[in-house]
This record gives structure tokens, C-alpha cells and sequence, in this order.
């Protein structure tokens, strides 16, 4: 069968991706670019005996990047050696900002590159008047014109059989300017590329890094030599293309209507006034949060108690020894610990994709942009700092949109701050354990706690972010233009996609750590070498004479866990986690949180179930339960819960964000210093915490 | 260019047309977007303590936010 790799390019908020979904549906994966972590989406579809491969590249005005995001749509199709490097390419442009997508459509054509023109929410486009004479446009674009409306899935079929056209003779639009030409004749011997255009290109680019060192230097030489300002050359280019583009385009669309108002101006009213907007917002936000909590507690409830349930008859139905604990206590416990919490990850993704699609997304960063410059942030870093609160991970990849260096560099380091869904269940258990269910003000004070937890790790974020506004420098000019685009109902299939896709990386992602931990700490908490732990039995006989048989298999079960390989390493820990309130117990769940914080649950839940005899109990009874040896007072109590609570807001537990802060940052240093000053500072609270309630 | 006034001196639901730019140094997406001199556009919302701005272009549903600095970069003929 024939492969064909295809590309899909547009501005941002043309329904670049919904035109994706329609044409892949769930044959489709996220992965990252080689070298960058911005996300990459590709899916696969067959039409016609051909196989289809389709890149989704990330939004872009022009061809000239002026963000991560927009040099990764640059090096794609500049360079034919790129592995995405695709055969053709679909321009995907607004009908009610046709120029803009046209500019873009023919850089790609320019560059040398096969491209059909594709214009998406043609019925928005006609419920508003505007009539496109698509021949008119198929001759000045040398291609095929396609119209489609992405979310009902009119001129989707057309767009598939479309992927074969053979796109005619191009001419360019843009004249290379007459005092740039021998320079352009230099970059392309430098360089080698392909035309004159891509020469021009590489010329106007502000970096070079992605250029070999010796051809970046000469080029650097070449710039200074002829004092060429690159930012000029891109003006240049891109007011010619306009030029040309309201000559060539004057009569293509036509606006029947007069004058309209729009259901957007009048929602913006409310959602962008200067008081109410702010008012909406964080009612929404205090919406999702007490959403997160009381909606997902029935299903977590059933899902806690089902597999408290398989573990007791697995644990029945299998003969007794070790490999019973393996399956009951590793395994199936394990995996239960991942489950649990799939209900709020999902609830918090839809709301963060309902916003997304329907377009409130740009409002917010509009709102908060004021609000977070003062701390060295932009408007756009609202964006990473709420999907923080679902993943750290895809929250420091988005902060790719974020155009000046140092505003991004902040973002990054801040956003683990945000609280995530794997420190959900630690605060939802803690909370429901040392938080009495009661009403607040008419609110549940669980939720309100846990909403508090949330404020926590803002406030906590813009404070360092604050600090390190302080102590980096930078001559980079910040600035904020965005698009707004008109409010649309979310597409069903979009959200559903986006809620699948974040869901699963979550399940599937750090369910293999769990799963892997939960295994690593059965077999440590199973073994052990010291005498006391072989000679268990023998032991608490003699210490303990008369004792009853019951009495005495649990004192066996605590004793053998205390004298494991994992009972001496958290004893080992205790020392320095005694004053937090901890003991070696949970010490134990904190070394196994340094890989990733959600496992503090699952990892509890296995300790304490190796100590028991117990089966039945569900995790939160068998925390509840839990006596600190030290204090003999419930090991969950007010004091050491806050102090918990604390430490998993501030430090820096997850090997899969230390390393994403590694590849995006490319500095060893910031992540080093990252790590350092979360946990010192976690553990700082945690320790005045502590001694403050005990 | 004294004698223009820049996006930012607007008030909600003023229109104006842009006429050029205060410096050759701001930022390219302001081209790429096609605020460029001619365009007619009305200010539709303000943010207080000197925030953001979002105006929308004439025919164009969409609105583009810009912070004040940017906005005071972009000069206009007031009609």
C-alpha cells in the first residue's frame, strides 16, 4: 500500500484539531517532537488503497516563529531531513480571516512544499453573510479550495478525497527585495538550501541553534557584515505579502451583511467585564473544585470497595503463601490505588477542555495577564498554571506558547507548584481522614479545605515566581497579543477525545510506575534478613506469653514488616521525618513518593495491608486505623495530617517532571535548583506545621 | 508622529483606523495578525490599573487582546 505523510497547518482557533479528530478518530497518539517536547499529535487513516500518516502541527500565524511552538511548525517543513518532513500539506484557514491564512498558505508553497487550501466553519462564515468565490481563490492560490465545517463533518469526505490533488504551477507572491539578494545568495551557499526563499528565510530568523555551529557562525558574520536585522526583513516580507494580498483578494469575499451583533460581544459583556468577569471566574474555578469532590466520591467509594472486595476473594480463592500476598497485597491493591482515581482526573479534564473548546480559555489569560506580569509572568502563563492542575507534565510543555524566555523559564519552574491530579487523592484522603464533615457557610468544609489546598499551591507559585522575577535578568521584551476567538459550543467528540487521551496517559502512564512500585514494595516489605524478621514467630512468643491467636498473627505480620528491607529503610528516614510528625511507616511512602506522588496511597495501602491480617478493609478504614507507634496517637491525626498535607503541596515528587524541566529548560542548574528549593521548602512547612498543632 | 494618539488612549466603544507604529521594534505577530495601517477597528473592553486591552477588527468576529504597552505602540487617526 501506498504511505503518505500529510501535515496540517493553521492559525490557532481555526478547528485544527477538530478537523484532526474527523479524520483520524481514535487512531491517533500523542508523542513528542525529537529534541522538543512539544507535543506532537499524529493519527493514521486509509483512503483509496493509500495510508495516510497525519501531523498535527502546533497553530501558527506565519511561518517567521516567534514562539517554541511556532520554530517547531518552521523546522518541520523546512527541512527535508526532518523525520515529520511531510509529502504535502493541508492549510487550514478562517473564512473571516482568509488574508491571514492565505500569508501563511503561501510561505509553505514557497518553502517548496505541496499544499491545499482548506477554509473551516464555513457555516459560521454563511450564517454571517460572507460569500467566497472559491474559483476566484483556487486560481490565485494554484490549488484546490475545500470548505468545510469540521464540527458537523460537511466537507470532510470532499478533504479526504482531496489529499491526492495535485496542486498546479506556483508563482511566488513575494519578490525577494533587490538590496537583500546578494546576501540571500550567501545564506544559501552557507546553508545549501533548497531555494532562494528558504535562504531568505534562514536569514530573517532570529535563531540558528538547529544549524550546524560552523554555518550558524558564518551566517552570524554574514548578518553583522551587512547589518542585516532580521526583524526587519520579516516586516518587510510580511507587509509585502499583505500588499499583494488586499489586491489579489479585494473581491473574494464578500460581506453581505451590514451590521451584526454577535452573540459573542454580548457573552464578553459579563465573561471580560473588568468586576464581573474576575467574579465568574473564580466561581467557575470554585465550581470544579467542590465538582471534584462531591461528584467522584460515589464512584470512588464503589471503586475502593470493589477492590477491597477482589483482594479479600482473591486472597480466599488462592491457596495461602507468598505468591497470595503477591497478587492480593501487590498486585490487586496496586492497581486499585490507580483506579481510584480515574473519576477526578476525568472531571477535571472536562472542565479544562470545556474551556479550551469553547473558547473562555483566552479570556482568562486577557483577565489574569495584569495580575500575574507583576510576578514575572504573562497572561499566557494562565494557561500552564491551570493545566498544572491536572499534570505538571503537559502544563510545562504548554508553556511553549509563551514567547519571551525568561516568562517562560518561570513558568516552568513554578507551575509544579500548581496542584496536581496525583496529589488529589493524597489531599482527598488526608481531608476526609483529619477534616470532620461538616458545613461551612453552607458549603462542605472537605471541599473548602481541599479548595484551600488549591489557593495553597497558587499562591505558592506566584510567591517564587515573585523571587525569581528578582534574582533573573533579561533584556527580552515582554508583550501579550492573542486572539479571542467567538465562543462556540464545545464539540462532544473533541472534549470526549481530549478526556480519553489525558485520562489514559494517566492510567496507563503512571499506572506502570504504581504498578512497578506497589510490586518492588511487596517483595522488600515480604523479606527481609535481620533475626527478627526470621525469627519472628519465635520472638513475639517470648515476649508476649499467653497470648491469643489472633492477637498474636497480627503482632507476627507488624513484626515481620517492621524488620523487612522496607521497614528498615523508612526506619532509616525517621529521624529526619519524626519532627514532620511522621513515622517510619509513612517514611516508607514518602521514599516511594520521590517517584511519583501518587503512590503515596497505593504505597499505605500495601504497608499497611502487609501488617495486617485484615483483609476487608477498604485503603481510607485501614489508614484511618493506623496508629504512629511514637506517639500512640492515630497516625493520620490533625497535626501530622496538615503537616502531610504541607509537604505534598510544596516538594518536588515526580521523576517524570524533573525530567520534562530538564528537556524544556535544557539546563541541569534550574532543574537542580528547582528540586532543592521545593522540597527544602516543603519540609520546612511541614516541620512548623507540625510543632505548631501537635 | 506627535500629533496621533495610540490604541491605548481609546475608551470602550471608540473606533479608530491605524495609522503606523510608535518604534520598527514591535513584535511580528502584530503584522502576522493584520493590524496594519488602514484597518478600522473598535475598542470594546478595558481592563483597570492599566491592563489589558481587546479591541475587534471591522468585519472580523474575532477580538485581539493586547497589553497597554503594545497597545500604546500602535498609533491611530481618531475619526
Amino acid at each position: 500500500m501506498i504511505e503518505m505523510k500529510i501535515a496540517l497547518v493553521g492559525n490557532p482557533n481555526v478547528g485544527k484539531s477538530t478537523i484532526f479528530n474527523q479524520l483520524t478518530g481514535l487512531r491517533q497518539k500523542a508523542g513528542n517532537y525529537p529534541g522538543v517536547t512539544v507535543e506532537r499529535k499524529t493519527g493514521t487513516f486509509t483512503h483509496q488503497q493509500v495510508k495516510y500518516q497525519l501531523i498535527d502541527l502546533p497553530g501558527a500565524y506565519g511561518i517567521h516563529p516567534s514562539s517554541l511552538d511556532e520554530e517547531v511548525v518552521y523546522r518541520v517543513l523546512a527541512d527535508p531531513q526532518n523525520p515529520n518532513y511531510p509529502e504535502k500539506v493541508v492549510v487550514i484557514g478562517d473564512p473571516f480571516n482568509l488574508k491571514r491564512s492565505v500569508l501563511l498558505y503561501q510561505q509553505i508553497r514557497e518553502m517548496g512544499l505541496p499544499a491545499i487550501f482548506v477554509i473551516n466553519m464555513i457555516d459560521e462564515a454563511e450564517r454571517a453573510g460572507l460569500v467566497i468565490d472559491v474559483q476566484q481563490l483556487e486560481k490565485v492560490l494554484a490549488t484546490k479550495v475545500l470548505l468545510t465545517d469540521a464540527r458537523s463533518g460537511k466537507g470532510i469526505d470532499e478533504l479526504r478525497a482531496a489529499l491526492q490533488h495535485q496542486p498546479g504551477e506556483y508563482a511566488a507572491a513575494f519578490d525577494i527585495p533587490e538590496e537583500y539578494a546578494a546576501s540571500v545568495m550567501q545564506t544559501k551557499q552557507i546553508t545549501g538550501a533548497r531555494n532562494n526563499y528558504n535562504a531568505w528565510l534562514t536569514l530573517s530568523q532570529k535563531h540558528h541553534r538547529y544549524l550546524p555551529a560552523d554555518q550558524a557562525d558564518e551566517l552570524a558574520t554574514l548578518r553583522k557584515d551587512q547589518s542585516i536585522n532580521y526583524h526587519r526583513l520579516q516586516i518587510q516580507e510580511t507587509l509585502a505579502r499583505y500588499t499583494w494580498l488586499d489586491q489579489q483578494l479585494a473581491t473574494t469575499v464578500k460581506d453581505t451583511t451590514k451590521k451584526r451583533e454577535n452573540a459573542t460581544a454580548r457573552l464578553d459583556k459579563l465573561l471580560i467585564h473588568p468586576f464581573w468577569g474576575y467574579v465568574i471566574f473564580f466561581a467557575l474555578l470554585l465550581l470544579i473544585f467542590q465538582a471534584i469532590y462531591t461528584w467522584s466520591g460515589p464512584f470512588m467509594d464503589a471503586i475502593d470497595n470493589g477492590f477491597a472486595w477482589l483482594a479479600a476473594a482473591t486472597s480466599e480463592l488462592l491457596p495461602a503463601g507468598p505468591f497470595n500476598g503477591l497478587i492480593t497485597d501487590g498486585i490487586i491493591t496496586g492497581i486499585g490505588g490507580i483506579v481510584i482515581f480515574i473519576p477526578q482526573i476525568a472531571i477535571l479534564f472536562i472542565f479544562i477542555s470545556l474551556m479550551e473548546e469553547s473558547g473562555y480559555m483566552s479570556r482568562v489569560v486577557y483577565l489574569m495577564d495584569r495580575w500575574l506580569k507583576p510576578f514575572g509572568l504573562s497572561g499566557k502563563s494562565a494557561v500552564p498554571l491551570m493545566s498544572g492542575a491536572a499534570c505538571a507534565i503537559p502544563a510545562v510543555m504548554s508553556a511553549r506558547t509563551i514567547e519571551n524566555d525568561k516568562e517562560r523559564l518561570i513558568t516552568i519552574l513554578v507551575t509544579p507548584f500548581m496542584t496536581c491530579s496525583a496529589r488529589l487523592p493524597i489531599y482527598i484522603i488526608i481531608i476526609g481522614l483529619v477534616i470532620p464533615q461538616t458545613k461551612f457557610m453552607g458549603l462542605d468544609l472537605q471541599g473548602l479545605v481541599l479548595f484551600g489546598m488549591y489557593v495553597l499551591g497558587v499562591v505558592a507559585a506566584l510567591g517564587s515566581a515573585w523571587v525569581l522575577k528578582q534574582v533573573m535578568k533579561t533584556s527580552y521584551k515582554s508583550y501579550l497579543i492573542l486572539e479571542m476567538p467567538t465562543y462556540k459550543y464545545p464539540v462532544v467528540r473533541n472534549v470526549l477525545y481530549n478526556v480519553w487521551d489525558k485520562t489514559m496517559g494517566f492510567v496507563l502512564g503512571a499506572g506502570k510506575i504504581i504498578l512497578a512500585i506497589s510490586i518492588i514494595l511487596w517483595v522488600l516489605g515480604s523479606f527481609g534478613i535481620s533475626e527478627r524478621f526470621t525469627n519472628a514467630e519465635e520472638i513475639v512468643r517470648m515476649e508476649n506469653p499467653g497470648i491469643d491467636e489472633e492477637a498474636f498473627e497480627n503482632r507476627v505480620q507488624s513484626e515481620r514488616l517492621e524488620y523487612s528491607f522496607l521497614g528498615s529503610m523508612g526506619r532509616a528516614i525517621e529521624p529526619v521525618i519524626e519532627p514532620l510528625g511522621y513515622d517510619w511507616k509513612m517514611g516508607i511512602g514518602l521514599i516511594s513518593s520521590f517517584a511519583a506522588r501518587e503512590v503515596f496511597v497505593s504505597t499505605m495501602a500495601t504497608v499497611y495491608s502487609l501488617g495486617g491480617t485484615d483483609d476487608e478493609l477498604t485503603i481510607r478504614e485501614r489508614m484511618g486505623a493506623e496508629i504512629n507507634q511514637n506517639t500512640r496517637r492515630p497516625a493520620y491525626n490533625f497535626a501530622s495530617g496538615i503537616s502531610l498535607l504541607l509537604f505534598y503541596a510544596f516538594a518536588m515528587q515526580c521523576m517524570s517532571t524533573i525530567a520534562i524541566v530538564r528537556k524544556e529548560t535544557n539546563s541541569w542548574k534550574w532543574t537542580f535548583i528547582q528540586l532543592a528549593f521545593m522540597t527544602g521548602f516543603a519540609y520546612l512547612a511541614a516541620l512548623l506545621a507540625y510543632q505548631m498543632l501537635k | 508622529m506627535s500629533q496621533y494618539r495610540s490604541i491605548a488612549s481609546l475608551s470602550p466603544g471608540e473606533t479608530g483606523t491605524i495609522a503606523g507604529y510608535r518604534s520598527n521594534d514591535i513584535p511580528i505577530k502584530v503584522y502576522e495578525m493584520g493590524l496594519l495601517p488602514g484597518e478600522v477597528f473598535t475598542l470594546t473592553h478595558r481592563l483597570p490599573f492599566n491592563g489589558p486591552v481587546c479591541i475587534r477588527v471591522k468585519n472580523n468576529p474575532n477580538s485581539i487582546a493586547l497589553r497597554a504597552t503594545e497597545a500604546d505602540l500602535i498609533l491611530i487617526e481618531s475619526t
